[in-house]
């Protein structure tokens, strides 16, 4: 995995503790992603609400959001696949990412997800 | 006693930038209005800021303010803007959708909007204008001077105190996952808060203007302003005794407490005056609106008062109804949420923390709670001998609150790396906002078993509330997991007359009579409807022969018969108090006529 990009529908914050509660999936993918930016991943995180040009200027992501609408969100590519779509990685599908894509290497940790 | 001053000498040596501050109702803005004539009068060119959300900039100077400075007709070389929190967020989301108009669909386009709709865009873009004014010069150039009228204490020491919680908090940020919230592209601006920070901390550049009548609560919180800001490292400072008044002739008792008061308040606060510069300036008959009359208060023209209103001109003021029947009303349901509301100074904490006595001494169960950063309330409840719960929703401590439940909602749900930029995450300022938020709904559900009485912030700050609670209630609907139930209830809780009632409190004067209204139009739009006007410190049904005070009670007639004909329920008058309603049983003495 070089790059992964992940467009957020409108939120106040990655974490979603700008919201009346906070859901737990929210933090944990914040986590993994910045796990996956030690690695040496090129992650790029776009939010609806402060980086709509990313959004617009994204054929495929607007060509997503004009069919589907927002329920297409969040869309997760790996090295410009879209690989997740209208929901969120668990626990599972991020450790299985990690197994696919990510070499570990010998000198560094096992990643955890 | 010092006579009062004839001229603004405050204003010898102004630096660029002024700030006036003090306890809502104190006159602030008239004087940094009067100061900011008084500038561009000796030749300066002068810039003068309104930071409140409610602010009466446009009615003191006649003008229709906007975001960007506006030429003040007769008075030449004075400009002035109003940063209005609702105007700057509408700015802001605007800039950043309409180039998304055509290249999105409209369902992404209205989500964007509904996300930065909340109480946080508000505060953080007018934080971002006020930061702009004071750090960047290229903003200001064109002025000697830049006097800003800030919101009231509470507020103003916040806007004060972020550029240094921001800074701060950009300093400590190391993963760059923030939750700055709507304005994630702050960073960038990072300088400007920054130079705004060392703008204020320069006595070279910064002076700032603590306005107090000569009252105890409000002495009281100048004292606690003049700290705050000297803990911030702003040490120039000022205060100003405004609204003092010596009797004219004596024999007048009204005249003579009114006198006996202050000179009591000034006594009690002697340490504290020995600490700044202090100015004096006098009561005056008038309500200050118009450039003339603003010149003829710092005496820098000889200036007439503007004419005696002729009573014929009013016609009959009508009828005010009693305290007494309305509270039997409200009590008769055994429980509820009383609200009051209006502009600062009014003495919503004064009248709430009255109809909470009087509902205790009713035998019901009753809490007496403030959102009011200011609060004065355990001072009003002085040697209170009833049972009654009083509590504070106090920012800070909400705040610390509820970032500990979240920790722990989510432990054991997170690794130490999500568990970390969780924690980073709330350190932003929305956080406040919500644990506010979270705290008010909290608050109103306790009126399920008993009465709960709130003395809310002032008006701008308890919209920006409201405000949360009405995109909260959207969010939450399109939200599967579930809220809590005294945060999904709160709107239709605050909707219903039977559990509701709003009383809104305001004086015999313009300003806090048409901010008043402007809330009560806010409050119809949100759905609610006040349940009663309450007319606070009114002179008119008192003797008088003082002429000073005799011609401020002839000048509030026309705002008396203003608050009847707004009042759709009840309008109750509550006399000036001979006494300062400090304790139980001066509290209790304001339903009944003097």
């Amino acid at each position: 995995m070089k790059t992964i990009q992940v467009f957020d529908p409108a939120m106040c914050c990655n974490t979603g503790v700008c919201g009346p509660e906070v859901d737990p999936i929210l933090p944990q993918v914040a986590g993994f992603l910045s796990q996956l930016k030690e690695r040496g991943v090129l992650v790029e995180r776009f939010n609806l609400a402060q980086q709509p040009m990313a959004f617009a200027q994204n054929l495929a992501v607007r060509a997503l959001l004009n069919d589907e609408g927002l329920e297409a969100l969040p869309l997760f590519y790996i090295d410009g696949v879209l690989a997740l779509k209208g929901r969120y990685p668990d626990h599972d599908l991020r450790a299985e990412w990690i197994c696919a894509h990510v070499k570990t290497e010998s000198s560094k940790e096992p990643l955890q997800s | 006693m010092k006579p009062p001053e004839e001229r603004a000498a405050w204003l010898e040596g102004a630096p660029r930038f002024l700030f006036f501050t003090g306890k809502g109702g104190v006159g602030k803005t008239s004087l940094a209005c009067a100061s900011a004539v008084a500038l561009a009068d000796t030749g300066q060119r002068v810039l003068l800021v309104g930071t409140d959300p409610a602010s009466n900039l446009d009615e003191l100077l006649a003008v229709k303010l906007g975001g960007a400075p506006t030429a003040i007709p007769n008075c030449e070389r004075l400009d002035a803007l109003n940063i209005n929190p609702v105007e700057a967020a509408q700015a802001y989301r605007e800039k950043i959708i309409s180039p998304m108009r055509g290249l999105l669909p409209e369902t992404a386009l209205r989500s964007m909007e509904e996300q930065l709709s909340g109480a946080c865009t508000m505060e953080i873009a007018a934080f971002d204008e006020f930061s702009r004014l004071l750090g960047e010069r290229a903003s200001t150039a064109g002025y000697d001077h830049v006097v800003f009228d800030t919101a009231p204490t509470g507020h103003t020491l916040r806007l004060l105190a972020l550029p240094k919680a921001w800074t701060g908090f950009f300093a400590a940020n190391t993963s760059g996952a923030t939750c700055l919230g709507p304005l994630a592209g702050l960073e960038k601006q990072r300088h400007i808060y920054e130079a705004a920070l060392a703008s204020l901390a320069d006595a070279a550049s910064t002076l700032v203007v603590i306005v107090s009548r000569a009252q105890s609560a409000s002495l009281r919180e100048a004292a606690r302003a003049h700290g705050e800001l000297d803990a911030l490292g702003i040490r120039r400072q000022v205060l100003i005794l405004n609204g003092l008044v010596q009797p004219a002739s004596p024999g007048d008792a009204v005249a003579d407490a009114f006198f006996a008061r202050q000179e009591k308040a000034l006594l009690g606060a002697v340490r504290f005056l020995s600490i700044l510069p202090v100015h004096r300036v006098a009561l005056r008959p008038h309500n200050l609106l118009g450039i003339e009359t603003l010149r003829g208060l710092l005496g820098s023209t000889q200036s007439t008062p503007p004419p005696r209103v002729q009573p014929t001109s009013i016609g009959p003021i009508g009828e005010f109804s009693a305290p007494i029947p309305l509270l039997e009303k409200i009590a008769s349901a055994g429980r509820g949420l009383i609200l009051t509301m209006g502009k600062g100074g009014v003495g919503k904490t004064t009248i709430a923390a009255a109809v909470a006595l009087w509902l205790s001494e009713k035998g019901h169960r009753v809490t007496l709670s403030t959102t009011d950063p200011a609060s004065h309330l355990s001072d009003a409840l002085e040697g209170n001998r009833c049972a009654l719960t009083v509590s504070r929703i106090d920012p800070a401590v909400e705040t610390a609150a509820y970032v500990e439940q979240v920790l722990a909602e989510q432990s054991g749900k997170l690794d130490a790396e999500s568990h970390a930029l969780l924690e980073e995450d709330l350190k932003s300022p929305c956080t406040e906002e919500i644990a506010v938020f979270r705290a008010f709904a909290r608050t109103v559900a306790e009126a399920q078993e008993g009465f709960v009485v709130l003395d809310t912030a002032p008006t701008g700050h308890t919209l920006l509330l409201l405000d949360a609670s009405l995109a909260y209630h959207t969010e939450i609907n399109r939200k599967t997991h579930s809220a809590p139930e005294e945060v999904s209830q709160l709107l239709s809780r605050l909707r219903d007359p039977n559990f509701t009632h709003v009383l809104i409190v305001t004086l015999p004067e313009a300003t806090p009579v048409h901010e008043a209204a402007a809330l009560q139009e806010d409050l119809r739009r949100a759905g609610i409807e006040p349940a009663a006007w309450i007319v606070n410190q009114s002179f008119h049904r008192l003797p008088l022969h003082d002429p000073l005070l005799a011609e401020r009670a002839h000048r509030e007639l026309p705002y008396l018969k203003e608050v009847l004909h707004l009042a759709q329920g009840p309008a109750c008058l509550i006399d000036w108090q001979v006494f300062e309603p400090i304790g139980a049983e001066a509290l209790l003495k304001i339903f009944s006529p003097t």
